[in-house]
């Protein structure tokens, strides 16, 4: 790639970052931390992005960075105070940088009305200070050396120099030497070196400045450009530029006959001229005491400062995601590998305390533990969407007329990278759910005595092996009757349909299913509940409901935290290996006849568990193994619960054993088979499928009795 | 002899365009994230010439300059001043730090190869 296209690429990486920075940083504000360093680090973001456009000349992204930078640099300074009002105009405004930020990227053209109108609030916000619009970009001409040609009238062929350091130049690592250079380069120079002010040997303070130059300098130049030449030593030195007349040129060598500039033989001479008080180092610091006292100075400074900021100093690289990938199929190779090997041993009939046994053991943990670490490398935390969430939650609050307050906990809460990429949308749609049908409108709210501004609560942490999200709002929780009503309209439930509270909130996952009687424009047409279900079961996940009439709703989400290996239970059916995700099940039972009972004329069957009964599936006549089921006594049921709650039995011929196992995506290597999630390979080389254990219960209940499908389905 | 950089400014973006910059003007680039970074690299290197931004995390330019200055292996090296404050108030504080001179951004090669020459011997 060209490199510049890679830089830019980098740059518009990093402009995400920098955003995200922005936008928790006035989040940070608005919750009242207005202290200087977030004050500065939001600064520090918008000047960084506007740094970057200007090198790649995004003129309407300068123009509004320009803006906004200018505002936040009042704030920064405390001419402007960082109320709500002004905080929430900052906190839109860097909604139109994000998008100011990604119309540069996918090189579109950004929606200049809306960041207009956004610039002349911001401008409003410190009416003294936005006046000098476009003196950053006026300005930085000031480096370029004048091409000759455009010399002023009043030049004349030569220039008097006159210059004297002062110590301060010194000090500041400018060098006499390179200054004659650059006027060298200007054209021929003479250059007389005035070293009556050096004091004897004795006398020298060797950071002082003693000498003193004059140069007649021979070029047809305006005095600008000779002034250029000694920019950086402006204030340092004493300066005297003057045209030498007609009549002293006439006097000077000629032009022509100036020997040519010799740079070596001038820094040669400037440096024997020099050479006693150039402050070099090592003389300075062995006279004087001034190491010793002030080294503890200097520690004091960098001490602090250096343990402060450790945290966030932890060195990182950027690695190319498919490397990862490779490495992560590579270790579950391994584990492949080591699990054949363990059996091969196991069947060679060696002893458990054998050396090789006992060998195996370790390495097993070994191999466990390069796959954790492998894992933690694609391990992010969930912050990367979970900031997508308060812009939208301004939107959508903006929209509905509502006031919401959006809280976010466990940011730091990691889980495989693919993961949180496919979150972002059916977080997304949730909070949208949350705000625009959980929250009441702000009158209700009042009238129930609640505060007007509704909260929307989303938070991650780890459970158990699992990472664990949930969205709660304080609204007014589901409308039972309205959602029954519904249902029952659509036809999903029968009229006489007796639900459990439970059961009635789980209709709203149903395909096709929308609260809102009127369809808004927030929720979007066709899009409920059923497709967010669908999303996280897609990663393996689950999702339910809990709601309490006027106290509002919790959605949680519970994901594995890859989607790479599998907890799982391995069983045999029918003389298949299959695997059933550990996380499903709740407990193994041995079915005695007698808990067996057949329904609906014997074609299905429930088992009694303790003190109620759940469907007793035959996994093999599920899949198809088999047409017959077997005798439950012969066989053991796994108690698992399904999304929402809802139990089911399957009934298998064997426990194996528990074992994690490497997922192996069936779809992308055959094709997708309903009741098969994915499958894997065990330890003697087979191929085992890992079941998907909510379609099995879905799709066979459906066979048992097409009567009350939907029913149960959404009890399931 | 190909002289060594040293940079020091906090935006990946605008170390990779200095890293480009001065590596195809032939020069050794090293590199830091932030003034307490800087310190560290200078802990190993003995670089020509500094590049350093002002707005940076955990020490900002000035106190990157400053620290420099009062380090006795390191206080004569030159010291270019890398931002996009173009105002006369960030010039003079960064000279006060001891600044060797500066450059405004946005910068093109030819200006910051042209700087560093001026102030390289």
């Amino acid at each position: 790639m060209d490199p510049l296209a890679a830089i830019k690429e980098t740059f518009f990486q990093e402009c995400e970052e920098q955003l995200a920075e922005l936008e928790s940083g006035l989040l940070a504000m608005e919750g009242g931390e207005t202290d200087s360093e977030t004050i500065n680090a939001v600064f520090r973001a918008v000047h960084s992005i506007k740094g970057g456009a200007g090198a790649f000349s995004l003129e309407a992204l300068i123009r509004f960075a320009h803006v906004f930078e200018t505002a936040l640099d009042e704030m920064r300074s405390g001419r402007l105070a960082p109320t709500s009002d002004v905080l929430k105009i900052m906190l839109r405004a860097a909604d139109v940088l994000a998008d100011l930020v990604r119309a540069a990227r996918d090189g579109e053209v950004a929606d200049e009305t809306h960041s207009q109108a956004l610039a002349d609030e911001l401008r409003g916000l410190s009416p003294d200070a936005a006046s000098d619009e476009t003196e950053s970009e006026e300005d930085w001409g000031d480096f370029d050396f004048k091409p000759l040609a455009a010399a002023a009238p009043a030049t004349t062929g030569q220039w008097r120099v006159s210059f004297r350091p002062r110590a301060d130049l010194y000090a500041k690592a400018n060098e006499t030497a390179l200054l004659l250079r650059e006027l060298g380069r200007l054209g021929p120079i003479d250059v007389e070196l005035d070293a009556s002010a050096l004091p004897s040997l004795a006398d020298i303070d060797p950071e002082a400045a003693y000498l003193a130059w004059t140069v007649i300098l021979t070029a047809d130049v305006p005095e600008g450009a000779v002034r250029e030449v000694f920019e950086f030593v402006d204030g340092d030195c004493d300066l005297e530029i003057t045209a030498v007349g007609e009549a002293d040129s006439s006097d000077a060598p000629a032009p022509e006959a100036a020997p040519e500039f010799d740079i070596a033989a001038l820094l040669a001479k400037v440096q024997d001229a020099v050479a006693e008080p150039a402050p070099t180092p090592a003389i300075v610091s062995q006279p004087t005491d001034e190491p010793p006292a002030d080294a503890p100075a200097r520690a004091q400074v960098s001490g602090p400062s250096a343990t402060a900021a450790a945290p966030s100093a932890g060195a990182t690289i950027r690695v190319d995601l498919e490397r990862v990938d490779r490495l992560i199929d590579l270790v579950g190779e391994l584990v492949i590998n080591q699990a054949m090997l363990s059996q091969r041993v196991m069947e060679a009939g060696l002893a458990r305390a054998s050396a090789v046994a006992v060998g195996l053991d370790e390495l097993e943990q070994l191999t466990r533990e390069i796959q954790d670490s492998v894992m933690a490398i694609r391990a992010q935390p969930v912050k990367s969407v979970f900031q997508r969430m308060p812009r939208l939650a301004r939107e959508v609050a903006a929209m509905t007329g509502k006031q919401v307050r959006l809280v976010t906990e466990g940011e730091g809460t990691e889980v495989d990278k693919t993961v949180i990429e496919r979150l972002a949308d059916p977080l997304t749609h949730m909070i949208r759910n949350a705000i625009d049908h959980g929250l009441e409108s702000t009158e209700a709210r009042e009238a129930a005595g609640k505060p007007a501004e509704g909260l929307v609560r989303l938070s991650a942490a780890h459970r158990s092996g699992r990472i664990v999200i949930e969205v709660a709002d304080d609204g007014g929780g589901i409308n039972r009757p309205r959602v029954k009503a519904i249902a029952i309209e659509r036809g999903l439930i029968a009229a006489d349909a007796a639900l459990s509270d439970e059961e009635t909130d789980n209709l709203i996952f149903l395909p096709g299913f929308s609260t809102a009687s009127e369809v808004s424009d927030i929720s979007g047409r066709g899009v409920g509940m059923d497709v967010v279900r669908r999303s996280i079961q897609a990663l393996g996940g689950r999702i339910s409901i809990t709601s309490r009439p006027g106290k509002g709703s919790t959605f949680t989400m519970s994901l594995p935290l890859t989607l790479a290996v599998l907890d799982g239970m391995v069983v045999s059916v029918a003389g298949q290996t299959l695997v059933a995700p550990l996380t499903a099940i709740i407990e193994t039972l041995q079915p005695r006849e007698a808990d067996v009972h057949g329904i609906g004329g014997g074609v299905a069957r429930v088992i009694a568990v303790r003190d109620s009964y759940v469907p007793l599936i035959d996994v093999g006549a599920a899949l198809g193994y088999r047409t017959d089921p077997i005798n439950p006594s012969t066989g053991v049921a796994l108690l698992i619960e399904g999304e929402g709650g809802g139990r089911a039995a399957l009934l298998v011929d064997a426990i194996q054993g528990q074992r994690q196992v490497v997922i192996k995506s069936l779809e992308a290597n055959y094709r997708q088979v309903p009741g098969v999630a994915a499958a894997t390979i065990l330890g003697d080389g087979r191929v085992a499928l890992i079941l998907d254990i909510d379609t099995i219960v879905a799709v066979s209940r459906g066979a048992d009795s097409l009567r009350s499908e939907t029913r149960m389905a959404a009890a399931g | 002899m190909s002289l060594t950089i040293l940079t020091v400014d906090d935006s990946r973006t605008m170390r990779e365009m200095l890293r480009l910059a001065l590596s195809d003007a032939g020069f050794r680039v090293v590199q830091a994230e932030d003034g307490v970074h800087g310190l560290e690299v200078l802990s190993g290197e003995t670089p020509h010439v500094i590049v350093t931004d002002i707005n940076m995390p955990r020490m900002d330019g000035f106190g990157f300059i400053e620290e420099v200055r009062s380090d006795p292996r390191h206080r004569g090296v030159p010291i270019l001043v890398l931002t996009t404050e173009s105002d006369a108030e960030k010039k003079s504080r960064a000279r006060m730090a001891g600044a060797t001179g500066w450059i405004v951004k946005p910068f093109n090669p030819v200006k910051l190869v042209d700087a560093i020459r001026r102030v390289a011997a």
